[in-house]
């Protein structure tokens, strides 16, 4: 099987989708001619034609409320929203149409809708190219907040997304568009919603992450077993929204300590959640505080590589966290 | 005049013919257009008077005084045709055939409601007739029918959507991006914007600077037409001139309607902002006796035609709140019901506690 970047593995999974049914549309700004700031949908416009790959105005709004209003009329939209920083002209037409629009229809009015959303730091981006609001959107039930860290969890999810009858909001790293490889299938498959993956075995300790940040806590859990011997559990959310929590509880059921790692800020982050469930339902298990490696309080992400340095959740501080629910 | 493109479904003949905007219209159309706005009339008042004895619990947002425009715009839509209402157009439901039982269902947020009870007196849609249940937030069902008319673009059907809000709606973003994007893909869409001077509490002046708010059209490239919203015949004509050009692939059309709500804003507002001669100048040109006098006029009128079809409508709305009254309220954990595409009961309702296990293999 070939090596594939997170960002082939997106773009092959747009066609396939594409080709395999004519519901399916993605627009978005510069996502035609130009194939998107980041080149995800490049060559597509070539491929399916400009009535199925729409070079929009200049306006997230219209984006998404038109995309949710031809998925009502029987369409299957790919929205783009080119970087996360610029959703918030479309958060009326996300959460006030799209999460509840099955709700208040009593599921007679339905939105089969992926928002393919570019996020994250760690590139220099500064405060408007740079964030992690993938929380805003866990709030807000009937929406699915999918974040993958791996070209065939990317693949197979965003298939999956686009074959789901709900609002996905499905958020792609841009660091991990070219830094990951992974051999991904040329065949069709899915990756299942709302499940989460053990990334890697481990008995000591449960370390719980997603999208690129999983990335660095696989590493973590390297450097650990070269330091130390120690087993980290690394699970892959993958879902934010609605949860899978069986698959941490069960790790948790098994290790009895946990570090959670996200780069959204701290309060009310999907460690948040995640810690509040296992103090909830699996209290008794623990022999350490839930641990948690988040980006601060703050804003956003500052431009200057050494307050960026201090935003990002890194392997470093993954490690010290992990150690210290060791040691505890 | 722009040859319409073809049209695919051939089934209604309603689609192909060509309306003449300069001819007369018929017997039959002037007194069904007479004959809805004195219904829409009749079933808002008994929905007021309802409200007013305390039967149903909520609000409600009447359109009084704006059934010309009401019936005008909505008049002879076809089945596959999407309605985009905001909270003020409870009965276009009346327009596109929606049945009264269901209707006053929703009034007493009952389970036989098309939403099962969810959505307050103002949110009210109906899948099986395509009209889009609206949202509180002014302007967004344009942009969510703009998205089902570049669908219908998409899928090549002649459907046509017609959306309609207050003046107010015209000073959010979302109603520029709709129009804007409206005409740059010429979609088959009709924006009835409904000029009654009034945004809750805040008057038209303070809204924009222009007087007739239909020439915003201009700057997204799309026909934009100002009609008295008062003028059933008016409003019909502008609609079924811009819903057949939509239809033949000419593109969307704004059509303001200037018109006047009687009352308040919704039902537990006094509407003391405004003077009582600017509502009297508005009364005398109640849409209803200029219908009845234009009726008189042509020879087409009888009281006792009135009288017999007030009696109907009444039946019709007692066997309605009958139906209503007698439905139950939904059970208290359907609540927890269509959120998503699946059931998230059981994991809301059964959570498990987990123990520690100790691990076998260390």
């Amino acid at each position: 099987m070939p090596l594939t970047t997170y960002i082939d593995a997106i773009t092959g999974a747009l066609r396939e989708e594409m080709a395999r049914d004519e519901r399916v549309f993605i627009i978005g700004e510069d996502v035609g001619a130009m194939g998107g700031v980041f080149k995800v949908t490049k060559g597509l416009q070539e491929e399916f034609g400009s009535d199925r790959v729409i070079d929009s105005p200049l306006a997230e709004g219209i984006i998404v409320s038109s995309s949710i209003g031809a998925a009502m009329a029987g369409m299957r939209p790919v929205p783009e929203i080119q970087f996360a920083d610029f959703i918030a002209p479309a958060m009326d037409s996300i959460v006030e149409q799209a999460a509840k629009l099955r709700y208040r229809s009593a599921g007679t009015q339905t939105c089969p809708l992926t928002v393919r959303v570019c996020y994250g730091g760690g590139t220099g981006g500064g405060l408007y190219h740079s964030q992690t609001n993938t929380s805003w959107f866990i709030q807000t039930p009937g929406l699915m907040v999918v974040a993958p860290s791996s070209p065939y969890d990317a693949k197979g999810l965003l298939k999956a997304a686009i074959r789901n009858d709900d609002p996905v909001l499905f958020f792609e790293h841009k660091k991990l568009y070219r830094s990951t490889k992974e051999e991904v299938p040329a065949d069709d498959y899915t990756v299942p919603l709302m499940k989460a993956a053990i990334k890697r075995k481990g008995s000591d300790v449960t370390a719980i992450s997603h999208g690129y940040m999983l990335q660095l806590t696989l590493q973590a859990a390297e450097k650990m077993k070269e330091e130390s011997g120690a087993e980290v559990e690394v699970i892959d959310l993958r879902t934010l929204a609605p949860l899978d929590k069986d698959t941490f509880l069960e790790s948790v059921a098994r290790t009895s300590r946990v570090v959670v790692v996200h780069e959204a800020n701290r309060t009310l982050g999907i460690g948040a959640e995640v810690s509040a469930i296992i103090a909830e339902e699996a209290f008794d298990c623990l022999d350490a505080p839930v641990a948690r490696v988040t980006a601060p309080d703050i804003p956003a992400i500052p431009a200057c590589p050494p307050l960026e340095k201090f935003y990002m959740p890194s392997v470093e501080k993954i490690v010290a966290a992990l150690k210290r629910t060791l040691d505890y | 005049m722009t040859k319409p493109q073809s049209i695919k479904s051939p089934d209604n003949e309603r689609q192909r013919e060509d309306f003449d905007s300069r001819a007369p219209l018929g017997e039959t159309i002037l007194r069904r257009l007479y004959s809805y706005m004195l219904k829409c009339r009749t079933v808002e008042e008994r929905i007021r008077l309802l409200f007013r004895q305390g039967r149903f619990s909520g609000n409600y947002f009447a359109a009084v005084g704006q059934e010309a425009t009401e019936v005008g715009a909505t008049m002879d839509l076809l089945a596959e045709d999407t309605i985009a209402p905001s909270h003020r157009n409870f009965v276009t439901h009346i327009m596109k055939g929606t049945p009264l039982t269901l209707m006053f269902a929703h009034i007493f947020l009952r389970k036989d409601s098309p939403d099962q009870g969810r959505c307050a007196q103002a949110h009210c849609g109906y899948a099986p007739l395509n009209i889009i249940t609206p949202a509180s937030t002014i302007a967004a069902q344009l942009a969510i029918g703009t998205g089902v008319a570049l669908a219908n673009k998409m899928q090549k059907k002649a459907s046509v959507v017609v959306a309609l809000s207050g003046e107010g709606s015209t000073s959010l973003g979302l109603w520029h991006e709709s129009l804007n994007f409206a005409g740059v893909h010429h979609l088959p869409i009709v924006f009835v914007l409904e000029n009654n001077l009034w945004a809750e509490s805040v008057p038209a002046r303070l809204q924009s600077a222009v007087d007739d708010f239909s020439i915003k059209a201009q700057a997204y490239g799309i026909r934009g037409i100002t009609v008295d919203g008062n003028d059933v015949v008016a409003v019909y004509r502008a609609s079924q001139d811009a819903i057949r050009r939509a239809r033949g692939g000419d593109g969307p059309t704004l059509i303001e309607c200037k018109t006047y709500r009687w009352y308040g804003h919704s039902e537990i507002d006094p509407a003391k902002y405004r003077t009582v001669e600017e509502l009297e100048y508005w009364k005398s040109r109640d849409p209803i006796p200029a219908m009845e006098r234009y009726l008189q006029q042509r020879g087409s009128w009888a009281e006792s035609w009135k009288e017999e079809l007030l009696a109907e409508f009444d039946k019709e709305i007692d066997d309605a709140i009958e139906f209503a009254e007698k439905s139950p309220y939904p059970d208290s954990e359907e609540a927890l019901d269509h959120v998503f595409s699946f059931s998230i009961r059981e994991r809301e309702l059964n959570r498990k506690v987990w123990a520690p296990q100790i691990s076998t293999s260390g």
